[in-house]
């Protein structure tokens, strides 16, 4: 299930999967405002929802009554208290129907009228929408929707933005966040490639394009492999050898051409020797392949950022979403077109930009831009590294169900006005993911101290009897959080 | 070029391949080479270069060809007695400077070089200049064959000198292609100055070179998706393993079964993107989906589009980054073939809307080899002169369109020639032209006009065995005159065959063009001035009348006078052995004289009337100075032309009178004119003041065309208009005046007078056989009211 594109595998899929209700599609009893964005192979649920939970309080005791039963200062008192939390759900198309139907089967909120949809196959699903969840489909501009989500996650979430560098002793390099985060380029590889200029909040262009994306990686790949499924080509072209078939500029004119600054290993042309070859290898086409359309997109990437004056240059879209070999080579193509004067970022929650700027759109009036919103770590899955290398497990569910969740903090954040400057202000003294020996420390230390932890958690509700099974769980996620982290630092 | 047997021409069509390297084995190279078609003049060659492409070799090589001209030379009057002509016409020798290119498959490359060797006499040459990625490939090759060492040259730097060459000695280098027009190729007029410029060069990969003056450019970009890209993948995909098969495959296909729509995503246009439906979001984007395999075709023409457009899409951000308008695309990728040169130009309008246009160049192919050629022949300075492409001696562009017909295609893919010769003088423009750069010479371009053309080629073949007949009559004394002439003949025909099929072959094709061609093919067989004699006796006999005319002309009022002497130019001008019409009648009527022209003349008002503006000018103060572009020899000249300049003279204007530096029909040439002005002083006290004075100056126009293009004139012109100050330009003759120049806008006062000779023309402009033009011009901004308005 893994694949991005799930068209050519839908017919072996088990669509009657058992959906665990307290795993995905949290808190849909309250659920209201819903968006859906549904890509070529994903589909992507945004819905916002109140969520009850218990908050300690404290106070002063009443003076006028102070009983002298007690000689404390103030009391202690657990209320209840209802907090906005939005949601995002990440799956693949193939599951649409069986989501739709437990969404259906969990709302109980009836208010909702509307959902908004973004995405290309939004009108492809709109009939089945409207018929599952008796909600009326409110198309969305996809741009428009993409550049509002952008512009949300760059501006709430700390360390959204990463730089790439494989051969790193971590590869992701997170970006401290800008306080203006315009303006930007975000060139957005779908089935082909948008290159947009974003300036402020509403004001966005479409620069460019190209009809050279990831539908032609894919596309091209399944004629020259026979191969169809996209990972599997990612995957053929990571152990490939582009040599074999690209013919460098060595080919040509024996080693480097030194008058022109080329080098002898330069690509002088992509499958140049391919039509004299006599043998052709799949892995060498899929490599080579990958090479030209990520250096075709880096270089266009380039050219517009340069005539637009633009520095900072987001990658997204499915060709991008996760996988490092194809993050890898954009990042090798911009270095080499810009000799490092533009930096080629990715998002962290790049897939869900559209679902979250349809949800924007639609909820407008309770003006989700006014306030602060913090990840909420409990709830979401983080960034999933779809390395060939990973565990299957861990590939598996990563391909699966993905989740983000944003609580909507109480109050509205901002810059101590005291920073020398904000904008490299990092507030963390040692960064985990980048020193391995200081990770393992802490991560033992935190894993040892979970026990405690428990006990004392377990300790601060003796009244309540199912305390200690909550307190189980608890100690289930945090551990399972920590695993993770061991293989996947980011 | 001919190769009798059909078995050759059987083994041609397989050859046709532009990339030979799959086929190479089946290929015959025991060919025998036909020397007096290719590799020309070899006996005398000397400097060498080579440029060996992935698939194309083009040798060059500088050669001197001796050639016979008609000097004409004044008696020595200290023995004259023995004739009462002015002046002898002799015949002589004279050697001049040509550059030879030629391009063919390397596949014969050895049988080339065997060739080269066996009839090189010269053998001072030591060095062969190389570049091209097979440089290294074939040197020792070269080295074993020829005996010459092979010197590496830059293959960029021979690629930009070639194309500064080409661009500032070829007129109409530069085309654009419109697939849809009613010409395929709109060809461009040469640019005063060609810098700044972009050149796309579409090899195996691509790179993207700025150039910014003869010695300075840089590669600002490049891509690996290139012709090597569209081969290997369209090799892969289609199992077709030919470029130029690929290449007609994808001109069958439907791209839209492959490639993945706005349409296909959006369910119509992305309109606040402003994307249309039928854009392609996704180059082979439906093709990971589809359940059964695609159609060859589709997959090629998607792959070219693919293609195509990124490259397009490159050079316009290139272009716009460094501030470039002018794009051409080379490389072997475009070279000819219509596909591709329809693609890019599509793509770069699309990426443009239309700001950068996508030019193509005729001599694409050579630039590499012109380059080298150019490094070692740095000594010789070749940049001082001006060259000429010889319109006998080079092929022309050759359409590879998958609709030509087979043979065409067979041809232009064996040998394919470029010919140049060294211009005596440095050619320049006209300083008084309003705008160099917007100045198109032809009236017509008969590659737009298929009704024009259909009736010139026809006409120019009509007139065919009658120029047979007179070069033959030029030279009765040489009895192996019969034989050349019958060559030119099959030489000129076969040249108008090729443009009845492919009118850009030599760039626009033009009424001028088509008279270069035949002036070319005559001088190429040796008939350097079939109209010498005729000329000659006409010359004779008009002078006999001048005294006579300059005393009638005398005898009239001011203003008769005015009126008499422009009737005179006029009468004159109706004397032209290049229009068939008058050619007929002086045939038959060979005593047909000067008043009975007048007689037939159209009576005012003309077909283009502004005599009543031109005399009110003449009310008013003299013109400092008058240019005169003349015609003909003989009547026109000595009777029409030369009581006009009379009379300027006499008004207190200097005359610079600019004759042709070579023979043209029955033009005069500087050389006639220069002894024909000096008898007529003997005869005209006036015209005697004027030379001794120097106000009446003769100079060469540069040209040996019977039509007149301003933009390539001899500097020394030039530079007399300059000090001059010449504020009045006055061009006679069809052939200048109406043929070319009828549009020509000047930054001083101009006349154009000519008396149409050619019926079909007359009906095109409204008129009748002999109609008169009399057209005087006075640049709009400026002193039209001053010069309008006598003070």
């Amino acid at each position: 299930w893994t694949t991005a594109g799930g068209v050519t595998s839908r017919h072996t899929m088990d669509k009657s999967i058992t959906l665990p209700p307290d795993e995905i599609f949290r808190n849909l009893e309250n659920a209201k405002r819903f968006a859906i964005d549904i890509g070529g192979s994903l589909t992507k649920l945004a819905y916002y929802s109140t969520v009850q939970h218990k908050v300690a309080k404290v106070r002063s005791f009443d003076h006028a009554t102070k009983e002298a039963t007690s000689d404390e200062l103030y009391e202690i008192s657990v209320q209840e208290e209802v907090t906005a939390r939005l949601h995002f759900i990440k799956f693949e198309n193939a599951y649409i129907e069986t989501c739709l139907d437990f969404v259906r089967d969990h709302l109980v909120n009836t208010d909702t009228k509307v959902i908004k949809a973004t995405g290309g196959g939004a009108h492809k699903f709109k009939e089945l929408i409207e018929r599952k969840l008796g909600l009326r489909v409110d198309k969305e501009d996809e741009m428009t929707c993409l550049i509002k989500g952008c512009n949300f996650v760059l501006r709430n979430i700390p360390h959204e933005a990463f730089v790439y560098a494989k051969h790193a002793d971590s590869e992701f390099r997170f970006q401290t966040t800008q306080p203006d985060i315009f303006p930007y380029l975000l060139v957005n590889i779908g089935s082909g490639v948008s290159i947009v200029k974003v300036e402020s909040e509403d004001k966005f262009e479409r620069i460019g394009g190209s009809s050279i994306g990831g539908g032609t990686f894919w596309g091209l790949g399944a004629l020259l492999t026979k191969t169809k499924r996209f990972d599997e080509l990612l995957q053929l072209a990571s152990k490939g050898q582009h040599t074999s078939v690209d013919m460098l500029v060595k080919d040509i004119y024996g080693g480097s051409y030194g008058s022109l600054g080329l080098t002898g290993d330069l690509i002088a042309s992509s499958f140049g020797k391919s039509a004299t070859a006599d043998k052709e290898f799949r892995c060498y086409m899929a490599k080579s392949l990958l090479h030209m359309i990520s250096n075709d997109i880096g270089q266009l990437a380039c050219l517009y950022a340069k005539l637009h004056n633009l520095s900072r240059v987001y990658f997204g879209g499915f060709f991008i979403r996760g996988h490092p070999v194809t993050m890898h080579t954009i990042t090798y193509s911009i270095n080499f077109f810009t000799k490092g004067e533009v930096q080629a970022l990715f998002l962290r929650h790049e897939g869900y930009l559209g679902a979250i700027g349809a949800f924007l759109k639609g909820a407008e009036e309770d003006n989700p831009n006014q306030y602060s919103w913090g990840e909420n770590y409990a709830g979401s899955s983080g960034l999933m590294s779809v390395s060939p290398d990973m565990n299957p497990m861990q590939r598996a569910r990563s391909g699966t169900f993905d989740m983000l969740e944003m609580d909507r903090l109480e109050r509205k954040l901002v810059n101590l006005p005291l920073l020398q400057d904000a904008s490299s202000y990092i507030p963390d003294t040692v960064d985990l993911a980048e020193d391995a020996l200081a990770r393992e420390y802490w991560l033992y230390c935190f894993e040892e101290a979970l026990d405690g932890v428990v006990k004392r958690a377990l300790a601060s509700q003796p009244d309540m009897p199912e305390a200690a099974e909550r307190a189980e769980k608890f100690r289930q996620k945090y551990r399972h959080k920590l695993q993770t982290l061991r293989h996947q630092p980011l | 070029l001919f190769w009798s047997g059909s078995t050759v021409a059987a083994t041609m069509a397989e050859w046709s391949g532009l990339h030979s390297s799959t086929s190479r084995h089946t290929m015959d190279k025991s060919i025998t080479l036909p020397p007096d078609e290719i590799f020309r003049n070899l006996e005398n060659a000397k400097r060498f270069a080579i440029d060996i492409g992935g698939s194309l070799t083009k040798l060059a090589y500088y050669s001197t060809v001796q050639h016979k001209v008609a000097k004409v030379r004044s008696f020595d009057h200290a023995t004259k007695a023995t004739s009462d002509e002015l002046y002898e016409i002799s015949v002589q020798e004279e050697v001049t400077a040509r550059l030879h290119f030629i391009k063919f498959e390397n596949a014969y490359i050895e049988t080339c070089l065997d060739f080269v060797r066996d009839h090189l006499v010269n053998t001072d040459t030591k060095v062969i200049k190389a570049t091209g990625g097979g440089a290294h490939k074939f040197k020792e090759l070269i080295e074993r064959k020829l005996g010459l060492r092979v010197d590496k040259e830059d293959e960029m730097t021979c690629l930009i000198k070639g194309c500064n060459f080409v661009l500032r000695n070829i007129p109409h280098e530069a085309f654009v292609y419109a697939k849809h027009a009613d010409s395929e190729f709109r060809f461009q007029t040469t640019q005063p100055d060609i810098f700044p410029y972009l050149l796309v060069n579409i090899g195996s990969g691509v790179s993207i070179v700025k150039v910014e003056s003869e010695d300075k450019f840089e590669r600002i970009g490049g891509s690996s998706i290139g012709g090597g890209t569209f081969w290997g993948l369209g090799a892969l995909l289609t199992k077709t393993k030919r470029f130029d098969e690929l290449l007609q495959l994808a001109s069958k296909g439907q791209h839209t079964s492959v490639d993945m729509l706005v349409k296909d995503i959006y369910g119509g246009s992305y309109g606040s993107l402003g994307l249309t439906g039928d854009l392609i979001a996704s180059s082979f984007g439906k093709s990971a989906t589809a359940d059964k395999g695609f159609p060859k075709e589709d997959m090629a023409k998607s792959l070219l589009h693919m293609i195509s457009n990124d490259i397009g899409q490159l050079a316009c951000l290139y272009a716009k980054l460094h501030n470039l308008s002018r794009v051409y695309f080379g490389g072997f990728f475009i070279r000819g073939h219509p596909v591709t040169m329809h693609t890019i130009t599509y793509s770069i309008n699309f990426f443009t809307k239309g700001e950068v246009q996508a030019l193509f160049l005729r001599h694409e192919g050579y630039l590499g080899a012109i380059g080298a050629f150019l490094k070692g022949a740095e000594e010789d300075n070749p940049n001082q002169y001006s060259w000429g492409e010889n319109y006998a001696g080079s092929s022309g562009l050759m359409s590879v369109s998958p609709d030509m017909n087979p043979m065409q295609r067979a041809r232009s893919g064996t040998f394919d020639m470029l010919e140049m010769d060294r211009l005596e003088r440095k050619l320049v423009n006209l300083p008084l032209l309003q705008d160099a750069s917007s100045y198109i010479p032809d009236t017509v371009d008969l590659a737009e006009d298929a009704l024009a053309r259909e009736y010139w080629l026809y006409c120019f073949e009509e007139a065919l065995d009658g120029v047979v007949k007179r070069a033959l009559a030029s030279q009765p004394d040489m009895p192996e005159a019969a034989e050349r002439a019958e060559k030119f003949r099959q030489k000129y025909r076969h040249k108008l065959q090729t443009l009845r099929h492919q009118p850009f072959a030599y760039g626009s094709l033009t009424v001028r063009s088509l008279l270069d061609t035949r002036e070319h093919c005559l001088n190429e067989f040796n008939f350097p001035d079939p109209y010498s004699k005729i000329k000659q006796r006409e010359n004779d006999m008009a002078l006999k009348y001048y005294q006579k005319v300059v005393k009638s002309l005398e005898e009239l009022s001011w203003e008769e006078r005015q009126f008499a002497l422009i009737r005179g130019v006029l009468a004159g001008n109706v004397f032209d052995w290049g229009a068939k019409a008058v050619s007929d009648v002086l045939e038959s009527e060979p005593e047909f004289g000067f008043e009975q022209a007048k007689r037939k003349l159209e009576e005012r008002p003309w077909l283009v009337d502004s005599y009543d503006q031109w005399f009110e000018r003449l009310k008013g103060p003299p013109h400092k100075c008058a240019l005169f572009f003349v015609d003909n020899s003989g009547l026109d000249i000595i009777l029409g032309v030369m009581p006009f300049v009379r009379e300027l003279l006499s008004r207190g204007t200097e005359v610079v009178l600019a004759s042709n530096s070579a023979p043209a029909l029955n033009d005069v040439t500087n050389g006639e004119l220069q002894i024909l002005t000096e008898s007529i002083a003997a005869m005209d006290p006036v015209i005697q003041a004027g030379l001794r004075e120097d106000r009446l100056t003769l100079v060469q126009s540069g040209s040996s065309s019977p039509c007149l293009d301003l933009s390539r004139l001899d500097k020394v012109l030039a530079m007399v208009v300059r000090e001059r100050k010449t504020d009045l330009v006055i061009i006679e003759g069809m052939g200048r005046a109406i043929h070319t120049n009828y549009y020509a806008m000047l930054s001083c006062e101009s006349l154009k007078m000519a008396v149409i000779k050619n019926s079909w023309l007359a009906d095109r402009l409204g008129g009748k056989l002999f109609s008169v033009v009399f057209k005087y011009e006075v640049p709009a901004a400026g002193h039209d009211s001053e010069a309008l308005t006598p003070p």
